[in-house]
């Protein structure tokens, strides 16, 4: 390279160094890594940021749900995270427990944003530990009983089962082979969504997952049992997820499903049929309610250089939470904000329940070692299913893992 | 310095320096790993000290914990039924093909080249698709076998333990047959002709001729499928994701995937990494086999 050349490349070099200079000592850019697309509310929410004149720049980048808790690691472990992050709540508090996330206690009591208090107690216990904020839930979501109500009438059933006897009881009348239709899908697979599916049923009978192996937490698993051994839901259950159940319940070959309010667009366009939702049955009438609690919250990673700025990030997040369900038909974790109608019948009938359910929904956890926990829960539910164990030794076991774990 | 010059460019120089880029390379993108792994089997690694290198060191806690678990001998047995069920199969479809390609017929070649294209598909796609074939309620393949009378109620080859680990096999074997059977034709057209002919002339049946002449004369061939084949099924991972997740009741799960599900489900990286050091063993183990037993035919 000759001489000449060399001297024009410094100079242009150091010219573009003083003219980018000013802005960048001005513009603060922080890094948000969440799973939402274009048609979701963070993609949304950090442009809108982003254009706002605040100085603060914010750089989007999706992440699959399969990836969220490694990348996120690795990235913390090399000192390379973004500063905030969209985390599933159950894996909050491994984030939290390890000191990965920043005690945002103060800056959330100072804010005239964000205040705990509208927060519904299931979304706020799972970014707490150890009695600190350690993040804002993003959105919630929760299961309940959707039922098909043509089915319903086609076999002279009119009351929507309230009791687990009485679900299986529907079931049984519901379940029609020949037509190759099952009274009840749901989904028991060895994955976390069979945690999510099986909690609730444990909860409702007085345990949970540092005592899953209460007398009635045995009670609901064999009826799981029972309902798989009459082929009252299909035995592609073990391995289906939520969303392949509630396919085939909008296919019309099963008359119930249990799942969330995410299915609620597809089922609308789907379902050719009339359907309903109701609460999660209860063990015996009058039975304590509960409920799976799921979705995202957002938290700020503890080495991130802009703290503040990234609080001030989350705040409009939080500021845009009445945007959640009527523009992407997500629920907002609070209870301070009123869903207005959407005009769909089908629609605002189930979002009644949803919400009603939603006071009942409870946090998975939180623990930092909660995928350790899950799967437990998850190896005691397939064993006793497929014959290997009864329920209450393959939940003994399971207990007996999670002491360990808990200890 | 001009010696040392003229050497690297022509001479013994020359050839260390060949030798070199290619074990530098092995060291770094093979040697170094594996290494890597067997420290880590040692040491109790968890996501958050991932990063650094300085952990606790466990000793054999991981594999004694891993052996103390009732699941493990079930997922390593499965892994045997896996790799020999699934060897077995593609080897023997394949070599079918093979010999059937060796007629002439009419489009012989562009046929055997269509079979390749289950080999190109991705894991994750062929999985999906027999994801499909295999379901239970609405699967093709029940509706086959009940339309055929084999079968008079369906089989959830999925969800049903006794049939789960098979689902993934059959998968497994359509996906690597065609591998099988294009190194296999390779072998088999080097084979020359003018044998077959002086023993036709001989007398000797199809069966003879295949007994004497194409298997012996196939044996490395044969030696280097095999082996390839344990590798390939060894680290089948795609299907079992995509058709069973190792369920239910870990009735399908083997040791390649518990490994995934140590490292990437429940963040015990250590015990990830032990198990992959004993499949390493046994890979290690058959290549040891599978390099003597390739020696001799290079020599003779």
């Amino acid at each position: 390279m000759g001489n000449k050349l060399k001297l024009m490349l410094g100079g242009l070099l150091l010219s573009t160094a003083i003219m980018a200079s000013p802005t960048l000592a001005e513009e603060v850019t922080i890094t948000v890594w969440s799973l939402d697309d274009e048609n979701q509310p963070a993609f949304n929410y950090a442009k809108e940021f982003s254009e706002m004149d605040n100085g603060i720049q914010i750089e989007y980048r999706e992440i699959q749900f399969d990836d969220v808790v490694s990348e996120s690691m690795r990235a913390f472990a090399t000192g390379k995270s973004p500063d905030i992050i969209a985390v599933d709540n159950p894996e909050h508090a491994l984030f939290a427990g390890r000191g990965a996330f920043l005690d945002i206690t103060d800056k959330i009591a100072a804010s005239t944003i964000i205040n705990a208090d509208n927060y519904f107690a299931g979304p706020l216990n799972s970014v707490s530990w150890e009695g600190k904020l350690f993040g804002v839930p993003k959105a919630t979501n929760t299961i309940a009983l959707y039922y098909n109500k043509d089915l319903y009438k086609k076999a002279g059933i009119d009351a929507v089962p309230e009791t687990w006897a009485e679900l299986v009881d529907t079931a049984r009348k519901l379940n029609d082979p020949d037509n190759n239709v099952y009274g009840l899908a749901f989904s028991a697979k060895a994955s976390e969504e069979g945690t999510f599916q099986f909690l609730p049923w444990a909860q409702m009978a007085g345990g949970g997952y540092d005592n899953i192996n209460v007398e009635g937490a045995v009670k609901a698993l064999d009826i799981w049992k029972t309902i798989l051994d009459e082929k009252l839901a299909s035995p592609d259950t073990l391995t289906r997820g939520q969303w392949d159940s509630t396919g085939t319940f909008n296919a019309g070959n099963a008359a119930m499903v249990i799942s969330g309010p995410w299915e609620l667009n597809r089922m609308l366009e789907e379902a050719k049929f009339d359907w309903g939702v109701a609460l999660l049955p209860v063990p015996e009438v009058g039975s304590a309610r509960s409920s799976a609690m799921g979705d995202f919250n957002w938290a700020i990673f503890s080495n991130s250089k802009h703290p503040d700025e990234a609080f001030k990030a989350l705040e409009y997040f939080a500021s845009q939470d009445d945007r959640l369900f009527p523009e992407f038909g997500q629920l907002p974790a609070r209870s301070d904000i009123a869903l207005p109608p959407t005009g769909i019948a089908l629609k605002d009938a189930a979002l009644k329940v949803f919400q009603e359910q939603l006071k009942y929904a409870q946090a998975r956890g939180p623990h930092p070692e909660w995928p350790k926990i899950s799967k437990a829960i998850q190896d005691a539910i397939q064993t006793a299913l497929t014959g290997g164990a009864t329920s209450k030794e393959a939940l003994d076991l399971a207990a007996a893992k999670i002491e360990t774990i808990l200890k | 310095m001009r010696a040392l010059f003229s050497s690297l460019r022509d001479g013994k120089g020359f050839d260390i320096s060949l030798i070199a880029i290619a074990m530098v390379f092995l060291i770094l993108f093979s040697g170094a790993p594996l290494v890597y792994n067997a420290i880590m089997s040692f040491q109790e690694v968890d996501i958050f000290n991932l990063g650094t290198f300085i952990r606790p060191w466990v000793g054999l806690d991981n594999y004694r914990s891993l052996f103390a678990d009732p699941s493990t001998l079930p997922i390593f047995w499965n892994t045997v039924v896996f790799v020999f069920s699934s060897i077995a199969g593609q080897f023997i479809v394949g070599f079918g093909l093979a010999l059937f390609f060796t007629l002439k017929f009419p489009g012989a070649a562009y046929l055997r080249g269509l079979f390749l294209v289950s080999w190109v598909m991705p894991g994750l796609v062929v999985g999906a698709i027999w994801n499909w074939i295999l379901s239970g309620d609405f699967g093709i393949l029940n509706h086959f076998l009940k339309s055929v009378g084999f079968i008079s109620e369906n089989i959830f080859w999925r969800s049903d333990i006794n049939y789960s680990l098979w689902a993934v096999i059959i998968a497994n074997i359509w996906l690597g047959t065609a591998f099988n059977m294009i190194l296999l034709s390779v072998g088999l057209a080097a084979i020359p002709r003018d044998v077959y002919e002086a023993a036709e002339l001989d007398g000797a049946t199809a069966i003879q001729r295949f007994r004497t002449i194409t298997l012996p004369m196939m044996r490395s061939t044969i030696g280097a499928v095999v082996s390839l084949g344990l590798i390939f099924t060894l680290q089948q991972f795609d299907l079992f994701a995509a058709i069973t997740s190792g369920g239910p009741a870990n009735s399908s799960n083997v040791a390649q995937y518990k490994a995934w599900e140590m490292s990437f489900r429940e963040y015990d990286f250590a015990r990830g990494a032990t198990i992959s050091v004993l499949m390493i063993v046994v890979v290690m183990i058959a290549s040891i086999i599978y390099v003597r037993s390739t020696k001799q035919e290079v020599r003779g």
